[in-house]
């Protein structure tokens, strides 16, 4: 009986452990379900209504008007005689591949400086002051300065140089504006780069100093390889950022013109849905983007990794 | 089985967070108030100055003496109009009434948006209002609602300037308006434009549509056709582009200048603007306005031709209100009862205050008797000839590609007859 007693029991503690930990994922997934719920609605949902809308024709307001289109909106989106795969989609790409260059290489170069200098809260706060302010303070303080009567051009005519339309000459208005975009994202780079640096050991410096090291042999050979988990956080996010990015450009250019010069996908995509009310090419274009975001982190995600590093 | 007391309490958490995210209100538009009251909303653009005062005191009159069908305005800036109006709808929370620019029209129409007009108003509306009026808010043979705004383009210019290059009239045609453009444009040693000789732009959407659509219909060319084919790849449209072209080669005209900011300080000293800028002009110029600005019709490229883009407004009731009657019956009160003491009606009025046409006939005509500035006088004349915007879905879409390739003749001086090919290839009706 004893036996049978201590067999039962040993058997109902196990049993009362899988009750308890059920009881507890229970409680756990309930805690849990406030964000679940916020996610579902605000993020799956909407996502499953965009693939949705990407196979339909729809002018928005009426569900009921909701028409299956098949992949004529994707037709539309990648066919060679419109506007997306040229000149839109090739603006987004060198908007994006351009303001991450001139930031990451900004950023680094900067991060590098503050980091031998004094007051390093100082300069961290002075440059991160544009991801502070808005983007429309932003866009307008630089469409000022681009003026053909602004800052920059007047700078240029002392220096003897006629005037550029920096935003009407569709030569210039692009990289113009991801000048400003790549200035406006600095900071923020800057303050996850400087936390990068302050993460390499200092006995490295020292050793390679001992060794006879240059600061150029020290900063590539050093700072750069142990820097790259960062690198690559920034990079990723930065891209990302600047594949979707467009608030800039409709401050900076209005319509993202002149002559679609600095018309973006996104953008493009704001305008078919709210402006002509194309949803579902608004929504095949923003699958088109989708896939374009994920295979090019896919691929900084797998040069990274086979380089041995992580972002996290 | 026994739930402990952190359960219960994430239970009833998760429950009332749960509910939080998923509750609002699930009205349409305005509602029934008690004791039958209805309360209608009304969506515009008339968020400010004179349009927003006027709108109020008509709304304000009406409560008054409708203590069963009360109005609510509900405003937005014009470049948030469409896209409030796009995301409220489709929430459920559409205004009973709505105020919409011509252009949108289709669109709305197409996505079951604005109501239909009852027989007994649209037969009213098509014999009370000015042709150029009821083509802004006509898509196909579908009235869209009351025409409000109603403007026309016209040819603005600076006196003093034309004056001081040796000009004694303005221009009657193309060849004296290109000659008086080149003229007149004044730069400096280092290429920057001290005064534009012509301005081919307008602030706002598709900014360089409207001076073309104006050339164009003074060259006798249209824009769409009824069915929303592109009519603007022919002789006329790619004479009305090459004189633009021209102008821009001679750089007598570039589209970096903003009119409506360098006009009143005579950096332009020729523009073809839309009416109301007349308002805007007198505000920022004050005693300068009458000595220095000039308003004639848009030239056509022969002697007496002439041509211009009428775009207007309306106002038309949703059709998922749940009290349509009663807001046609504001409508039709806003827009037909007279003023106090006057012959025009109390919109006519609201939009003659603001510098606008009214689109009904007998106001136009009330105000032409007594024009206090001669510089309406073009404006006002513009409404009897000019060429409607067209309206059908897929309209937007098809302006915007046109503002797209007379840029790239104006900016980057592109072939024009290539170049409307190019917008009219991309022209879907729909």
């Amino acid at each position: 009986m004893t036996t049978a007693v201590s067999g039962v029991g040993a058997l109902a503690a196990p049993a009362r452990r899988v009750g308890k930990l059920h009881r507890e994922g229970l409680a756990a997934y309930l805690f849990l379900s406030p964000a679940l719920l916020f996610f579902c609605v605000f993020l799956i949902l909407p996502f499953i209504f965009a693939i949705v809308l990407a196979f339909s024709d729809w002018g928005g307001f009426d569900l009921s008007t909701l028409k299956w289109a098949g992949f004529s909106n994707f037709g539309d989106v990648l066919s060679f005689d419109g506007t997306f795969v040229k000149p839109i989609l090739v603006n987004t790409l060198l908007f994006a591949f351009g303001s991450v260059f001139l930031a990451t290489f900004g950023s680094v170069l900067v991060a590098y400086c503050i980091d031998r200098l004094s007051f390093q809260g100082f300069w961290r706060v002075l440059y991160f002051l544009p991801v502070v302010a808005t983007v429309v303070a932003i866009g307008n303080v630089w469409k000022m300065m681009y003026q053909p009567a602004g800052l920059i051009n007047a700078v240029l005519n002392k220096l003897g140089v006629n005037s550029v339309g920096f935003l009407s000459d569709s030569s210039y208005a692009l990289p113009s504006v991801t000048v400003v975009h790549a200035w406006a994202s600095i900071g923020g780079a800057v303050l996850i780069l400087t936390a990068g640096l302050k993460a390499i050991p200092e006995m490295y410096y020292e050793a390679a100093e001992v060794d006879g090291a240059n600061s150029w042999h020290m900063f590539w050979s050093i700072t750069l390889p142990l820097l790259r988990p960062a690198l690559l956080f920034v990079l990723i996010t930065q891209f990302i950022g600047g594949l979707q990015s467009f608030a800039l450009i409709i401050v900076m250019t209005g319509d993202g013109g002149p002559v679609n010069a600095t018309n973006v996908a996104a953008f493009e995509m704001y305008q078919r849905a709210f402006k002509f009310g194309a949803w579902g090419t608004a929504s095949a274009m923003a699958m088109v983007l989708f896939v374009i975001i994920l295979a090019i982190t896919l691929l900084q995600l797998w040069i990274a990794r086979r380089r041995g590093e992580e972002t996290s | 089985m026994r739930i402990s007391k952190g359960l219960r309490l994430a239970v009833v958490a998760g429950l009332l967070a749960s509910a939080a995210a998923c509750g609002g209100s699930g009205d349409s538009g305005g509602g029934s108030g008690s004791g039958g009251k209805v309360e209608l909303t009304l969506l515009s653009h008339y968020s400010d100055g004179p349009s927003k005062d006027g709108l109020d005191k008509m709304i304000a009159q009406w409560n008054k003496d409708n203590p069963k069908i009360q109005v609510k305005a509900q405003v937005v800036k014009f470049d948030d109009l469409l896209t409030t109006m796009t995301v409220r709808q489709t929430g459920g929370r559409g205004a009973d009434i709505v105020s919409a620019y011509g252009l949108w029209g289709g669109q709305l129409m197409k996505a079951n948006v604005v109501a239909k007009v009852p027989d007994d108003i649209a037969t009213k509306i098509k014999a009370e209002y000015s042709p150029a009026a009821l083509g802004a808010v006509t898509t196909g043979d579908t009235l869209l609602g009351y025409p409000t705004e109603l403007n026309t383009y016209v040819l603005f210019y600076n006196k003093k300037i034309l004056a001081a290059a040796g000009i004694t009239k303005p221009p009657t045609t193309w060849a004296e308006l290109a000659d008086d453009a080149k003229k007149t444009v004044k730069r400096d040693a280092k290429g920057n434009i001290q005064v534009e000789g012509l301005s081919l732009i307008q602030d706002g959407d598709n900014k360089s549509v409207h001076p073309f659509l104006s050339l164009l219909d003074s060259a006798g060319g249209k824009f769409l056709g009824a069915d929303g084919t592109p009519q603007f790849d022919n002789d006329q449209g790619k004479a009305a582009l090459k004189f633009e072209g021209d102008l821009a080669a001679a750089k007598a005209s570039n589209t970096s200048i903003s009119p409506t900011k360098q006009f009143r300080s005579g950096g332009v000293a020729m523009a073809l603007q839309a009416g109301w800028w007349i308002g805007s002009l007198k505000t920022q110029m004050k005693d300068k306005y009458a000595s220095d600005v000039g308003v004639t019709a848009i030239p056509g490229p022969t002697p007496g031709s002439k041509g211009s883009l009428a775009y207007g407004f309306f106002m038309g009731v949703n059709q998922r209100s749940k009290h349509a009657d009663e807001a046609w019956k504001f409508l039709t009160w806003m827009n037909e009862h007279k003023a106090s003491g006057g012959d025009v009606t109390e919109t006519g009025k609201w939009l003659a205050d603001q510098g606008l046409i009214p689109p009904r006939t007998a106001d136009q005509a009330e105000y032409k008797k007594s024009l206090s500035d001669p510089n309406l006088a073009p404006i006002y004349d513009a409404a009897t000839y000019a060429m409607a915007e067209p309206n059908q879905p897929g309209a937007y879409e098809a302006k915007t590609g046109l503002h797209n390739a007379i840029m790239t003749v104006l900016a980057d001086g592109k072939n024009p007859d290539d170049a409307l090919a190019q917008a009219a290839k991309a022209v879907k009706p729909q």
